[in-house]
Order: structure tokens, then C-alpha cells, then sequence
């Protein structure tokens, strides 16, 4: 049935249609809304969970870690500090392959304080083991929250749902809620592959010495090289029955195209608007919407920018030091690829700034009249003037 | 087999995980600080001049189980239904709670104990048959003079020790101050009548209308191994003024009117000097038959010795209080009295009580017209002989009473040498007594004062028989847990439970009881209030959070040395403070 959904209450609804077990969180805005919708729907009983309240983040992953090694479906949501806070139980989570599902809504990091998009808190948890699925709009992200526990459950990894904080957490759009029929035929109930059981007790998670450490290690490489492919069949599926796919990564007009713009989010919608735009007055502009970050589908990607003169990636996002972290990340899918189109990296919409029609058009403006990048990241929009009005320190 | 089926067979699942007991890692061995049990002393249990074990009365009534909890109380007093209704519950003052919303009713959860075990008629034998001796039994009798507070407390842990007693009394009825000198509206009879009947079943004598003589003390040792006294103060003071034969004495008026023998006459306006509990009792009894008291006292109302609580209801009740005025004649008048007045100021200087002396304003005055005086300002013993004797090296002066060592040991106790004239005072006394006598026939009059040292209540001048006769108690640390070492996070804001009470109105021509009893289920509601400071009340924290496992979940708790880390996390898990943590000795 088609409502019109809070970008937060799309990720509450499918977490009551997938019959998630035990959910533990912590409030932090831009998250609130989807823990509050779910902490209602237990409290009424139109959900049969257990929400175990915590005092922080790292004890709301804590909680769900001993949930999930029990053996229930288990859900919690975050953003910006409280993931930071998470950190060390990221590693936990997917060391010991549980299959947990989180709503992880993209916020910057303090000081200065924002609350606004960002793509840094999430992508500074890159190396954790997380599956991380960005999402464009309301729909996306309920479907791919449905989709993450199917995709959990099978490779026993966890799962990342990302989604913008305000353009997409706080955005009301028309979204299509399943039928609970559908999405239980979708998404059986969860089998867990380790249990603990007080009946037959065994230890788990003990003491790794160096001479199997390395090997657990590789398992989940092996599990995460399983992942694309898989997620492929569970889209098929899920497009069998509800009519809707994604891609791990969503080339648009990529075949003849010059310049390929690549970016993630809800940024994404706009840019589609652009580059037909472009299209128009004749442009050979195309786009790829990066979807699945970790396992980063690197081949898909070598397929989908191979031809293209020349790539420009938009990052929300830095790593201080380096560059953006998805041009770091498709630079190294293409280096050692034939076809190596030279990589623009662009930084922008930072903490909440737009990105407009306006700056992604400069993007390409800039792509198209360089031979070579000016440099490995150009900051786009960035006030001078504000610099100036710093006060200085020799007069303090 | 679908080709999703294929993928998940292929999926590498290579973690830690052992079907092997983990117990072969003695994680105790990384231990520097050690856990235990460690009871400690409720701060109310502390200031109880009885030393009632507060916390284990709360803990068991919070059960449902009364009858334990009652036997809990008659091990340190033996008058539940009494002093719940009469202590002045200094109890109340020292609960911790009170620092979270309001101190624990710990009177009315007494109150509504004793009238259970009333109601249900409890039975003393389980009390009785504890074998506190060892099997052997004393043949010795003691004398107890006076059937008030003292004397029946004296005489009870006496009984429990196996003593024979013998209890005389003056009146034609036992009780004392609790007979005669407080009012049916605190105190109804048939409540005291049941209390003091229960002693008899202790094998304890009590001789009604048998005032005791000098000569009967000379001759007592053909009989008797040891003698209480504890007689009260039975003559009231005078005040040195001229007309004072006209005024009546208010302990006097108290007794008349529990004996009914009081002619309840139109009294109209009525004066009562004084400004102890006393006082307000004659004046609320006043207005109970129609006349209008005016309590005429020569300090403010705040410096008066009387209670509170006792204060307010009469205010309520319509007393009126006439303040900084002292009497200083009375004469016929109009068929009435003419009382003068001098008007009093505060000296801004302390007196030797440490109360701030006042002293008379000038030459201002007032005059009063009214149809009766009463006295209440204070007594002392009726007989000189009661008095204690010079100071010399055979007198033993312990916190409550004094001890006479002679060839018949004599003990004085009650309002005689309790430094506070109260009730529980006056129970702490006799218990101290009897504490004080089983030691000399034992061990010598040497060990008295060692003996009964080591039965305080932590570090105050309460008194246990629980410890005196090494019950479980015993082991208690005398640590007094504070506030600060209660774990809060584990206890709600809970409104404090409130008895009904009559209304003004409704109490003023009868002496009925103000207060009712609280009822069951309210009772339950408060003691679960308690902290149950120091105590454990096998909530099962400990066990819960030992991230080790390694307390046994059996009824004695006990810690698994073998693999306890000394993490302390039980110690601050604990919610009332009944564990410790100490550096691991190594």
C-alpha cells in the first residue's frame, strides 16, 4: 500500500514487516525518529520485540551482539557519534558473524557541532567488516533494510543501511509498504547458523591464538566475496515479487559516455536530474550511483567507468591527509584495470551543505575543460570570505 | 536447490568455539581485591534506643512473613504494639530514605505487627524454646520492682534467659506511665492488657496492689539473687508558688480519668503549665471533656521537650499555647481561679542543660481567669529510697541504669537513670539490666561492662539481646551505612504510606484512637520502601552481574574463590551496601 513515509519511518516500518526480535538503541539525532516509531510499535504491541533500552551506543551494539549470538533477528540504529561510540563492537559484530541489521543515518562529526549529512561517520568504519548499503530515497531504504537481513543471514556478516541525514531521514515521499505476506515469504524466519544454547553449552569467541587467528580472518573475506553476487539473486527475488531493484552500483547513460559522474545518497536523484539536462544540449555525460560500498564492487565498477574519458567522484566526505574516500576507493578499482580513465575528485556538501543542480554542473564543467585533474581533491563552493573573518591570533 | 541455497553452503563460517570446559582457567588467580558478604548496621536499627534489627524487621514483614518479623522485635522488645504507637520513632529521623523522598513509616509497619500478632494471637513458644543457654538453666530469681516499661522489659529478657521473675506492682493494674499516664486516644488498654499478658506465659509473676517497702529490699535476699528497680518517678514537681494547693496535678488527672474516677465536671477555661509530653496530654484529654486548655509554658513553643507530632495535634485539636509566661499565683476568684502571670524573655545565654535560660521580662504581667490549674512540669521518684545511693566503687554506671553491686545486687533502671524519659528509654534499660545481671552470675561483675560493650548496635549506645546471646546478629559490622553507599539506581520515588487518621472534629469528645493501624497491603507497600541498609535480602544482584559466574546460586550465598577476578562489580551491584571489597592479602 502506497503512504506517504518519513525517510526515518520507511526504515521503522520494514523492521516491523522483517519481525525483528530484539532491538537495542540509543537516541542521537538524526536517528530519533526510527528508533522512537519502533520503540511505539513495541510498546502497543504491534510489534513482538523486545526493546532493551541502554544507557549508549557501544551498549546498544553490546545488546544486540549477546541478542544476535542467542539466535534472534536483532535491529539498532545509529549515527555520527554514537557509531564512533560503537567502534569497537563493529569489529565484535562481524569477528563473531552475526548477522545484525543497523540504520546508520549519515551525520558529520563535532567540533564544530553538526547534525547535518555527512558521509565521514559511516566511511570511518570502512575496515570493520560491515556491509554497507548507501540508500537514495524513502522506498530504497525500506527495501534494502528488508533486503540487508536476507543478505545478513546468509553470509553471517552485518549489515550497514545508510541513509542522509534530513534529505532522506526527515523527508516525507510516497513509499509502497509490502504486504507482511509478501515480505514473510521474502524473509523467512531467521535460522541462526551459531547459537548459544543453555541446554548444550559450549564457548564461543574464546582465545584465537596466531595459529588460527589469520584464518577466521579470511573467512570473512571469503563470506564478503560472496556478497555481490548474492545480492544480486536476493534483488532478483525481491523484483520478482514487489517490482523494484537497485544494483550494487546504478549506471546511468554510461555506455557512450565522455565524463561519469559518481556519487552516492540522495545526492544521486539530483545529479539524474543534471546529467538529462546535459544530455540535452548534447552533453556525453553519464552517472554511476554507488550503492554498495563494502564489498566494494570493484568490478562492476572497472565494467561501468571503463570506457569513460574521464571519472569525477563527489564526496561528501574526507579523509584528512588523503583525499575522498570514494575517489580513493574507485582510484584503486581502476589502477590496475587497462581502461584507467583519469579520477577528478571533488569535495562538497560537507556537514550538511546542498549539493545543487548548479555545483554538480560545475563539476562537470570543470571535469570537461581539464585535461588532468588540478588536483587529487578540489574543494567546490567553499567560502573564502569566512576564512578572512577569522580572528587573529597575534591581536588576542 | 536454488543457486542462493549453492551460495550459502559455499559461505566460510571459522570462529572460536570450544564444547571444552573453560573451568581449567582459574581466573582468581588474577585477584588483588576480595569480595564478601559483609552485613552492616542500618542507621535506624543504630539510634533505636531498643536496637530493633530494623532492616531484618522490614525485609521479612516486606515477605508477608509477620510472625518472623514480630519474634525479630521481641528479641530486642518486648512491647511492638505499644511503642508503635507511643515511641517517639527517632528511628524515622536517621532513615536513609529520607535522602531519596521520605523516611521509611517504620513505626506503623511496628504498629500493625504487634496488633497482628494481637490478632492472631502469635505464639511465644518458638521464642521460648530457642535454646540461647546451652541447655543449662539458672535457678536464680529476681525481684523487679515497678510493672511499667522498664520493669516488664527487665523481666522479659530476664524470662528468655531462663530467669525466674517476680514482677510488684503498686497500682491494681501493670502498665505504669503506659496505664496511667498516657491517654486511651494513644494508647487504648486492651492493647497494653495483651502486650503485658504475653510475659506472664514466660513464667513471670506479676503482684498487682504490692507497693514495695525498704524493708521489704532488706529481706528480699532470702529469695531473691538480684533486684530491678525501676519504679518510675511517681511525685510530681512543685513550683514554689503562692495558692499551689489549689492547682491539680496533671499526672494525677491522667490516672483519675483512666480510672474513670474523674468527675469530668464543666471545667469551661482550663490552665496547664507545662510544656513536656505531659502537658499536651492533659490538655488534649481536656478537650476531650469539654473544657478549653490553655497550656501556659515559660519557653517557646519550639523548645518544648513534648513531641512534635504531639504538639501539632494539639494545635489542631483547638489548645491554645500561651507562651514565655510562667505562674506566679493562684487565687480563688469568682468561683473560679485568678492566675498571675510574668511575662518571660529569652537570656540569649545557656543554661547548664544547654537550653537557652530565659528570665523574667521586667516587671510585665498578665492575670488569667479560669476554672481549673494544672501542674505538669515534671517528677521525681515517690520515694527517697528509690533514689540511686552515694557514689561509691561498688556503683556500676552503664548508659541506662546503674548497677549496685552488694551482697543483693540492686539495679536501678527506667526514669530513675535513662538519660532520655521515654518509653524505648526505658525497655533499653531493662534489657541492659538483664544484660548486666546474667553477665555477674556468669562470668563476674568485671566482665559487665565488656560484655555489654561488645552488644552495641554498631558504633551507638543501642543495646542487642540478638548479640548478647550470639544470634546471627552477631556477625553484623558496626559500620552505619550512609546514604551515599545505597545504589539508588535500584529504588523508585514511593510515596510514603500514611495510616487514616480522624479528623479534629471527629476526635474531640471521645478518646478514641486518632490513628488507625494501616492495613496489610499498605504495609507491604511501605516496608518495600525499605533500603534494607547493610542487610542482604537475597535480591540476587551479586549473582546476576558476577561476569565470572562464580557465585553459587544456592540459599547461602557463597563466592568461588577459585575463579572470582575481584572485579568488585557485586560489591557495587549491591544495592544496600552488604558487601565488601578488601585488598587481597597476599
Amino acid at each position: 500500500m502506497r503512504e506517504v513515509l518519513e525517510g526515518s519511518h520507511a526504515v521503522s516500518e520494514a523492521v516491523r514487516l522483517a519481525k525483528v526480535q530484539v532491538i537495542s538503541a540509543y537516541p542521537i539525532t538524526p536517528q530519533t525518529h526510527i528508533v522512537e516509531a519502533l520503540a511505539q510499535f513495541c510498546a502497543e504491541g504491534s510489534m513482538d520485540a523486545r526493546f532493551i533500552c541502554v544507557e549508549s551506543e557501544h551498549s546498544a551494539m553490546a545488546a544486540v551482539i549477546g541478542a544476535s549470538t542467542g539466535g534472534a533477528r536483532t535491529f539498532t540504529a545509529t549515527s555520527s557519534h554514537g557509531l564512533a561510540l560503537m567502534h569497537e563492537l563493529l569489529h565484535w559484530a562481524s569477528g563473531a558473524r552475526l548477522p545484525i541489521v543497523m540504520a546508520e543515518v549519515n551525520r558529520a562529526l563535532g567540533p564544530g557541532w553538526n547534525i547535518w549529512m555527512d558521509q565521514s561517520d559511516s566511511l570511518a568504519q570502512r575496515d570493520t567488516g560491515w556491509i554497507q548499503l548507501y540508500c537514495e530515497d524513502g522506498q530504497e531504504v525500506m527495501d534494502t533494510t528488508l533486503q540487508a537481513f536476507r543478505l545478513a543471514e546468509i553470509v553471517n556478516l552485518p549489515v550497514m543501511v545508510v541513509l542522509d541525514a534530513f534529505f532522506l531521514s526527515h523527508t516525507y515521499e510516497p513509499v509502497d509498504v509490502p504486504e507482511q505476506e509478501l515480505v514473510d515469504r521474502f524473509l523467512p524466519p531467521f535460522v541462526p547458523k551459531i547459537r548459544l544454547d543453555t541446554n548444550n553449552p559450549f564457548a564461543l569467541y574464546q582465545m584465537a591464538p596466531p595459529s588460527v587467528y589469520m584464518e577466521m580472518r579470511h573467512d570473512i573475506q571469503m563470506a564478503m566475496e560472496q556478497v555481490e553476487p548474492l545480492f544480486k539473486e536476493i534483488e532478483d527475488e525481491f523484483g520478482s515479487i514487489f517490482g523494484r531493484k537497485y544494483g550494487a552500483a546504478d549506471g546511468v547513460d554510461c555506455e557512450d559516455a565522455d565524463i561519469i559522474l559518481v556519487l552516492a545518497g540522495t545526492a544521486a536523484s539530483t545529479c539524474r536530474q543534471v546529467i538529462s539536462e546535459l544530455r540535452e544540449r548534447g552533453e556525453k555525460v553519464g552517472m554511476v550511483k554507488l550503492k554498495m560500498f563494502r564489498p566494494f564492487p570493484k568490478a562492476l565498477f572497472r565494467s561501468l567507468l571503463g570506457n569513460a574519458k574521464k571519472v569525477a567522484v563527489i564526496d561528501r566526505n574526507y579523509s584528512f591527509g588523503a583525499t575522498g574516500i570514494f575517489a580513493q576507493e574507485i582510484r584503486a578499482a581502476l589502477y590496475n584495470h587497462t581502461n584507467r580513465p583519469p579520477v577528478f575528485g571533488y569535495i562538497t556538501g560537507l556537514g550538511g551543505r546542498d549539493v545543487t543542480p548548479e555545483i554538480l554542473e560545475e563539476i562537470f564543467k570543470m571535469t570537461k575543460e581539464r585535461v588532468t585533474p588540478e588536483a587529487e581533491s578540489v574543494w567546490v563552493g567553499l567560502n573564502k570570505h569566512l576564512n578572512e573573518m577569522q580572528p587573529d591570533p597575534d591581536k588576542q | 536447490m536454488s543457486s542462493e541455497q549453492t551460495i550459502s553452503r559455499k559461505i566460510p563460517l571459522y570462529i572460536s568455539r570450544s564444547e571444552i570446559t573453560t573451568e581449567v582457567n582459574k581466573t582468581g588467580s588474577w585477584r588483588f581485591a576480595r569480595p564478601g558478604y559483609d552485613e552492616k548496621t542500618a542507621p535506624c536499627s543504630r539510634i533505636c534506643p531498643a536496637g530493633e534489627d530494623i532492616a531484618r524487621i522490614e525485609m521479612l514483614a516486606s515477605r508477608g512473613l509477620f510472625q518472623n518479623a514480630w519474634e525479630t522485635i521481641l528479641l530486642e522488645n518486648p512491647l511492638p504494639a505499644v511503642c508503635g504507637r507511643v515511641c517517639f520513632h527517632t528511628c524515622e529521623s536517621a532513615c536513609n530514605r529520607q535522602e531519596l523522598d521520605q523516611s521509611l513509616a517504620i513505626h506503623q509497619v511496628e504498629r500493625f505487627i504487634g496488633d497482628m500478632a494481637i490478632r492472631e494471637a502469635f505464639p511465644v513458644s518458638e521464642l521460648v524454646q530457642r535454646d540461647y543457654r546451652n541447655n543449662s538453666t539458672s535457678e536464680k530469681r529476681i525481684a523487679v520492682v515497678g510493672a511499667g516499661p522498664a520493669g516488664v522489659a527487665a523481666a522479659w529478657f530476664l524470662a528468655l534467659m531462663g530467669y525466674g521473675c517476680d514482677i510488684f506492682e503498686a497500682e491494681d493494674e501493670p502498665g505504669g506511665v503506659l496505664r496511667w499516664g498516657i491517654p486511651a486516644y494513644r494508647l487504648p488498654a486492651n492493647i497494653l492488657q495483651n502486650e503485658i499478658s504475653r510475659i506472664k506465659k514466660l513464667d513471670v509473676n506479676i503482684c498487682c496492689n504490692s507497693k514495695i517497702t525498704e524493708t521489704f529490699i532488706e529481706n528480699a535476699k532470702e529469695k531473691y539473687d538480684a533486684v530491678f528497680i525501676g519504679c518510675g518517678y511517681g511525685r510530681s514537681f512543685t513550683m514554689g508558688i503562692a495558692g499551689e494547693h489549689m492547682a491539680s496535678d496533671g499526672l494525677s488527672f491522667l490516672r483519675d480519668l483512666r480510672k474513670q474516677t474523674e468527675a469530668c465536671a464543666n471545667y469551661s477555661k482550663c490552665a496547664v503549665i507545662g510544656g513536656g509530653n505531659t502537658a499536651i496530654d492533659v490538655a488534649r484529654s481536656l478537650v476531650r471533656i469539654g473544657a478549653s486548655p490553655v497550656l501556659i509554658y515559660r519557653r517557646r513553643q519550639q523548645d518544648m521537650p513534648a513531641f512534635t507530632h504531639e504538639v501539632e495535634m494539639a494545635l489542631e485539636e483547638g489548645v491554645q499555647f500561651v507562651e514565655l509566661f510562667t505562674p506566679v499565683s493562684i487565687e480563688e476568684n469568682k468561683g473560679g481561679y485568678l492566675l498571675k502571670l510574668q511575662k518571660m524573655k529569652m537570656a540569649g545565654i545557656k543554661g547548664r542543660d544547654g537550653r537557652e535560660r530565659v528570665v523574667p521580662d521586667g516587671n510585665n504581667g498578665d492575670t488569667m481567669q479560669v476554672s481549673r490549674v494544672f501542674t505538669a512540669i515534671g517528677a521525681e521518684p515517690e520515694e527517697p529510697w528509690y533514689n540511686l545511693p552515694e557514689e561509691n566503687e561498688e556503683l556500676l554506671r552503664l548508659s541506662h541504669c546503674v548497677f549496685w553491686n552488694q551482697e543483693l545486687p540492686v539495679i536501678f533502671g527506667g526514669d530513675l537513670t535513662t538519660p532520655r524519659k521515654s518509653v524505648a528509654d526505658a525497655i533499653a534499660s531493662g534489657k541492659q539490666a538483664a544484660m548486666a545481671l546474667d553477665t555477674l552470675f556468669y562470668e563476674g561483675a568485671d566482665a559487665i561492662e565488656g560484655r555489654i560493650n561488645g552488644c552495641r548496635v554498631g558504633t551507638g549506645s543501642a543495646l542487642s539481646m540478638e548479640v548478647y546471646l550470639a544470634g546471627q546478629r552477631k556477625g553484623r559490622n558496626p559500620h552505619t551505612v550512609l546514604f551515599q553507599e545505597i545504589n539508588i539506581d535500584y529504588f523508585l520515588p514511593a510515596q510514603r504510606q500514611s495510616p487514616l487518621t480522624a479528623p479534629p472534629e471527629r476526635r474531640v469528645d471521645n478518646f478514641d484512637e486518632v490513628e488507625q493501624t494501616l492495613d496489610e497491603e499498605s504495609v507491604t507497600a511501605e516496608t518495600l520502601r525499605c533500603f534494607n541498609c547493610g542487610i542482604c535480602n537475597d535480591c540476587d544482584n551479586c549473582r546476576l552481574f558476577c561476569p565470572e559466574v562464580a557465585i553459587a546460586p544456592d540459599k547461602k550465598r557463597s563466592i568461588n574463590l577459585d575463579y572470582c577476578k575481584g572485579c568488585g562489580i557485586c560489591v557495587v551491584e549491591c544495592p544496600r551496601n552488604a558487601m565488601s571489597l578488601e585488598e587481597e592479602k597476599i
